[in-house]
């Protein structure tokens, strides 16, 4: 078995997540998988090699994950109290009606546009 | 053998946990993706790597389960055992490759007899310090946000 193959198919199964699911836990899950595939390179080619040096790395990639998610979840409890939604796209549009019409809409129209 | 089955449940509940509509199934299989991850970094004798993940692994899928149930809507389908047993097909064609094929590894000629202990002192000690920092900071200015939150209500 390769370590190496592994790792690039969880990696492409992130990938595949955050290019076509919409909900932004779903983006986060994909998110945490190319984090593990990232990490379980470290990993297993270090304890292959027998190096140490890949596990004290990996405690770094490790945090960052956690800030990513961390800032990510914030996001998403953010959209989903503000908005309504937790679909990126429809926070896509979200954004364009901002930054075309301007300020004065109100939240609660801003709303009723996106749904 | 053990490391192979390792393997293809690690993939099998990763695709899974991409591809079930349910949050909460979800996130379910993203805790087996997780453990599975563990188990494969402690028979690799990486054990305190394994420890981490499960460490780490812990806090984050328990949020991930209260916001997943929290914040999201349920799937109106009634069609979730059909999808998931398409998904898991397609997971186990996805782990063939990983089992069978290999990459070749070029020989390293750098020596390796540094221990875990070493390696994260010695070299990578400003890391860890600053790692400590940035996460000390990160705590304060939670802190200070819901502290500033509790006086805006009272």
């Amino acid at each position: 078995m390769d370590y190496v193959i592994l790792s690039m198919t969880l990696l492409a199964i992130g990938i595949y997540g955050l290019l076509t699911k919409r909900h932004l836990l779903k983006v986060l899950i994909s998110v945490e998988l190319i984090a593990t595939a990232a990490s379980m390179n470290f990993v297993l080619l270090a304890s292959s090699l027998n190096k140490a040096l890949g596990e004290a790395f990996l405690i770094l990639a490790f945090s960052t994950d956690t800030c990513v998610t961390g800032i990510i979840l914030a996001l998403l409890v953010i959209a989903s109290k503000k908005y309504g939604t937790c679909d990126i796209r429809k926070l896509a549009k979200l954004e364009q009606h901002e930054t075309i019409e301007g300020e004065g809409k109100s939240d609660s129209k801003i709303k009723e546009d996106i749904v | 053998m053990i490391l192979e089955l390792l393997a293809v449940g690690l993939i099998v509940s990763a695709f899974l946990a991409v591809h079930l509509d349910d949050a909460v199934y979800s996130v379910a299989s993203l805790t087996g993706t997780l453990i599975l991850a563990a188990v494969l970094y402690a028979l690799n004798d990486a054990t305190f790597v394994a420890v981490f993940q499960l460490a780490i692994g812990v806090g984050t899928l328990a949020v991930l389960f209260l916001s997943g149930e929290m914040l999201s809507e349920k799937p109106s389908g009634k069609k979730p055992l059909k999808n998931a047993f398409l998904a898991i097909a397609a997971a186990l064609l996805l782990s063939i490759p990983s089992i069978f094929l290999s990459v070749r590894t070029i020989p390293t000629s750098v020596s390796s007899d540094v221990s875990f202990p070493e390696a994260l002192w010695n070299l990578r000690a400003i890391d860890v310090v600053l790692q400590g920092l940035v996460i000390m900071t990160v705590a304060l200015g939670i802190a200070i946000v819901l502290h500033e939150k509790k006086e805006g209500k009272n």
